[in-house]
């Protein structure tokens, strides 16, 4: 029988192996795309507890997330391109115009 | 039958994720994150969630996964742009311990909770109409925010792709 603890155990997995992406990848779409990974994971915990009491309001909140992760892509995948078009790589590491200010 | 169903999404499920998280070039890792997504679309009609099943197929695995392969592909990412990651599985072990503690803590929180039946039942529980009801009586200010933030969005991509010109002159002042 599927129960709340098989759930929470699929929607956690999926959370870690999204943080895990952000600690231990370099390239910067692995990296956004771990993020999404991790909001799919919490949405899935909330459509659980949606079903679990049987109240309609968490699964509002996904559609907030779900919206809020559409405004994401749309700046992220811009800076991307701008990103890729200064420094020609996906190299996290050479992104770092914020602190340490144009190096040419 | 819904057993075996749940059994086959997790597994559908996390193995993207794992592809996502192993392979090198970002085109397979958007397609392994595809099949999650297709994954926890059908978890969520499992769950009762038939608005959101559509929601997560049409919005995250066509609209946002398609802009990523869209984007993968303009860019023309060639082998040496790519990173050089020589300590990836390495770090990817030190994250995996690091998340352990809270993978515990969590499951133990949830494994307290009196246990209920989560099989799909016949009710109009998760439908549009519910869901709609709900939306634009109490949570119509926060819907109204997220067009705001959504036009934001577009405006500012927009700004962000046009300013091309401008990058050597900001070196002056």
């Amino acid at each position: 029988m599927i129960t709340l603890s098989s759930y929470a155990f699929v929607s956690m997995i999926l959370f870690s192996i999204g943080a895990i992406g952000v600690i231990a990848r370099r390239n910067i779409f692995v990296i956004y795309m771990s993020l999404e990974l991790m909001l799919n994971g919490v949405n899935l915990f909330l459509v659980t507890f949606a079903r679990y009491h049987f109240n309609i309001e968490p699964q509002i909140i996904s559609i907030m997330v779900i919206s809020i992760a559409a405004a994401e892509a749309a700046i992220f995948l811009s800076i991307v391109i701008l990103l890729f078009r200064s420094k020609k790589s996906l190299d996290t590491d050479l992104f770092t115009s914020l602190s340490q200010g144009e190096k040419r | 039958m819904a057993d075996i169903l749940f059994i086959a999404l997790a597994f559908f499920a996390i193995t993207g994720a794992i592809a996502m998280l192993v392979y090198r070039s970002p085109m397979f890792s958007a397609l392994g994150l595809l099949i999650t997504m297709l994954s926890v679309a059908g978890m969520f009609a499992l769950l009762n969630a038939t608005l959101l099943f559509m929601v997560q197929i049409i919005v995250y695995a066509g609209a946002i996964m398609a802009l990523i392969l869209f984007i993968l592909m303009f860019l023309n990412i060639k082998e040496e742009d790519l990173p050089k990651e020589p300590k990836k599985f390495m770090l990817i072990g030190f994250g995996a311990i690091l998340m352990i503690p809270l993978n515990i803590l969590v499951l133990k929180a949830v494994s307290n909770l009196p246990n209920k039946d989560l099989t799909p039942i016949e009710s109009d529980f998760g439908t549009i109409k519910p869901v709609g009801l709900i939306l634009y009586n109490e949570w119509i200010i926060a819907f109204e925010l997220i067009s705001i933030l959504l036009l934001i969005a577009l405006v500012g991509s927009v700004v962000l792709a046009k300013r091309r010109k401008t990058k050597i002159t900001s070196k002056e002042d």
